[in-house]
């Protein structure tokens, strides 16, 4: 976080934005149960990064700086008077959700699950079909018998979808 | 230990192995969760448990609102850049802030400075040797004898002469000022981070085979031990009227001011055992004891975040959810000043920030203020009033 070198532009908050909003959203909503207030709750954790300046040392860093103010946020909102007379409070569920296993494992899920949507929607629809079967574990005869095409086909699919996702993968394990 | 930062790396390479049908072995590699969570984290990626949900944000409909608050704020934004704050960062966030007052408006009071004296602590200790003359030392002003070397910002002494066994032991004392700082390699290869108003007793050398034996007499230090296997299994030791630590090679801070009832000790790396006159406790990596010295109590305590505890000896200061008065008190040593809060409402307000130590004192105070929980300030001399 030291350092003035990396100074957020609009554009390339926005790049930021739109690439960890969805899934911090999804992530907020595990504490909160609420999509809307999860929304506003990300919102204002962006808001707060821009006006503050705050400048990051690199995309893992950044990533991790927002997992984690947005559980902090979430997590004083659980705690906090207003919620506690106004909803159920569940004393065991906050004391899970402050387990650094909680955190940890929810944001991983999310975080890889965003990955994965991200490549998947690089794919045509078939390809994409295949894969996501593939990641289920699903062997090529079964991924055929579930879509109704040859085993030859299903190859042919994941041909076309490692050719496609080349790039993207190489960029994922190489860093 | 925080995590926070592996959450995308971990999440791309298990990504890729997915996709590519391999079996994912980050997740292990990683030794953050036991084999019951990583199985369910597995199975929930592979499920898509969560796909659905991201699908429906539509990140770029939303970020129209959020451009729209940007604009309309940036104007008090220039306001606060126009400070002067800017090289080096500040950051500090009031957690209250953040959590429940965000659309709060923020105003600045003029800060009041009548002839400020308050300076930016340095690298700077007294050196007191066996004979009781004192050495200063400071940058620029290199010393060195026999067996010791100092460039001013760190001093060095030189390994034990094995061949010529020792039995008298010269012991050495070095003394930290408020506003300073001071790294120390012992004979043993053993390395000290003193942090301000902090004293330090140790032998010039140490007998081969036999305990090895440091006293932090009081204030903050943060150990680097020198594993026993390289000392002939002599052990490593730091005394403190108040406990003693018992070390096999490791690292650890021991946070023990003398304005202060609470002996901290934290372990980043390896075992030590705390022990008092009348309890033992052993620590394992991330754990945190703590000595009550009116009780002669000794609590257990997790650090989620080891950095924020050791920062300091790198040069920055992490708060993650500090009341304020506790940032001021660390501040005051480091600058060298008194603080007095006369909004004493806000003394207990939380903040989470991180700055770097070579920050003058007005840029971190601009970062407080800009957080809306204290109206102004006024530095007089070596003293500052929070209003």
């Amino acid at each position: 976080m030291r350092g003035g070198e990396n100074k957020l532009t609009l554009k390339s908050f926005k790049k930021l934005f739109e690439s960890l909003y969805p899934q911090l959203c999804v992530f907020a909503y595990k504490y909160l149960n609420d999509l809307e207030l999860s929304k506003d709750f990300v919102q204002e954790v962006f808001l707060k990064v821009w006006e503050d300046k705050i400048t990051f040392q690199n995309d893992n860093h950044a990533t991790g700086f927002f997992y984690k103010a947005v559980k902090n946020k979430c997590l004083n909102h659980l705690k906090s008077k207003k919620y506690k007379v106004t909803e159920r409070y569940d004393l065991a569920n906050i004391e899970t959700y402050e387990t650094e296993e909680f955190y940890m494992s929810e944001a991983v899920t999310i975080e890889t699950t965003a990955v994965i949507e991200k490549a998947i929607n690089k794919l045509p629809e078939k390809a994409a079909q295949v894969i996501r079967l593939s990641i289920e574990d699903y062997t090529n005869n079964e991924i055929a018998n579930e879509l109704s095409i040859s085993v030859n086909t299903v190859k042919d699919h994941k041909k076309v979808a490692y050719r496609k996702l080349r790039d993207f993968l190489n960029f994922l394990t190489v860093k | 230990m925080d995590n926070s930062n592996k959450i995308k790396p971990l999440s791309e390479k298990l990504a890729a192995s997915l996709i590519k049908n391999e079996s994912p072995s980050d997740l292990k590699k990683s030794e953050i969760f036991d084999a019951e969570i990583e199985s369910q984290i597995l199975s929930n990626i592979k499920e898509s448990t969560y796909s659905e949900l991201l699908n429906d944000i539509d990140a770029k409909e939303d970020w129209k609102p959020l451009k729209r608050k940007i604009k309309k704020r940036s104007k008090k934004a220039l306001r606060f850049w126009s400070y002067g704050v800017a090289a080096s960062l500040v950051l500090l966030i009031s957690l209250a802030f953040v959590f429940n007052k965000t659309d709060q408006d923020i105003e600045f009071g003029t800060p009041v400075i009548v002839n400020n004296n308050i300076e930016t602590g340095t690298d700077k200790a007294t050196l007191t040797l066996e004979d009781g003359s004192e050495v200063a030392l400071e940058k620029g002003t290199p010393y060195q004898t026999a067996n010791v070397t100092s460039n001013g910002e760190e001093i060095v002494y030189n390994k034990a002469d094995k061949s010529k066994p020792n039995h008298y032991i010269a012991y050495n004392v070095l003394t930290i000022p408020r506003g300073g700082q001071f790294y120390i390699l012992l004979s043993d290869g053993t390395k000290v981070w003193l942090n301000s108003e902090s004293q330090l007793k140790y032998p010039v050398a140490f007998s081969t085979g036999e305990t090895r034996q440091v006293e932090l007499i009081y204030g903050e230090a943060y150990f680097d031990v020198s594993p026993s296997t390289e000392h002939e299994g002599a052990k490593f030791k730091v005394f403190h009227q108040s406990q003693e630590v018992e070390v096999l090679g490791t690292e650890f801070n021991i946070k023990a001011y003398k304005d202060e009832t609470t002996i901290s000790t934290t372990l980043v790396e390896g075992k030590v055992a705390v022990s008092t006159a009348h309890t033992n406790e052993v620590l394992e990596p991330n754990q945190q004891s703590n000595l009550d010295l009116k009780t002669n109590n000794i609590s257990m305590a997790k650090v989620t975040d080891v950095y924020n505890i050791i920062a300091w000896k790198d040069g920055v200061f992490s708060f993650e959810n500090k009341p304020l008065k506790e940032i001021l008190k660390v501040l005051s040593r480091w600058y060298d000043m008194d603080v007095t809060i006369e909004n004493t409402v806000e003394e207990e307000e939380r903040f989470i920030g991180t700055f770097n130590k070579s920050n003058s004192l007005e840029d971190i105070l601009i970062a407080i203020t800009s957080t809306g929980f204290i109206n102004t300030y006024e530095i007089k001399d070596k003293s500052l009033t929070i209003k």
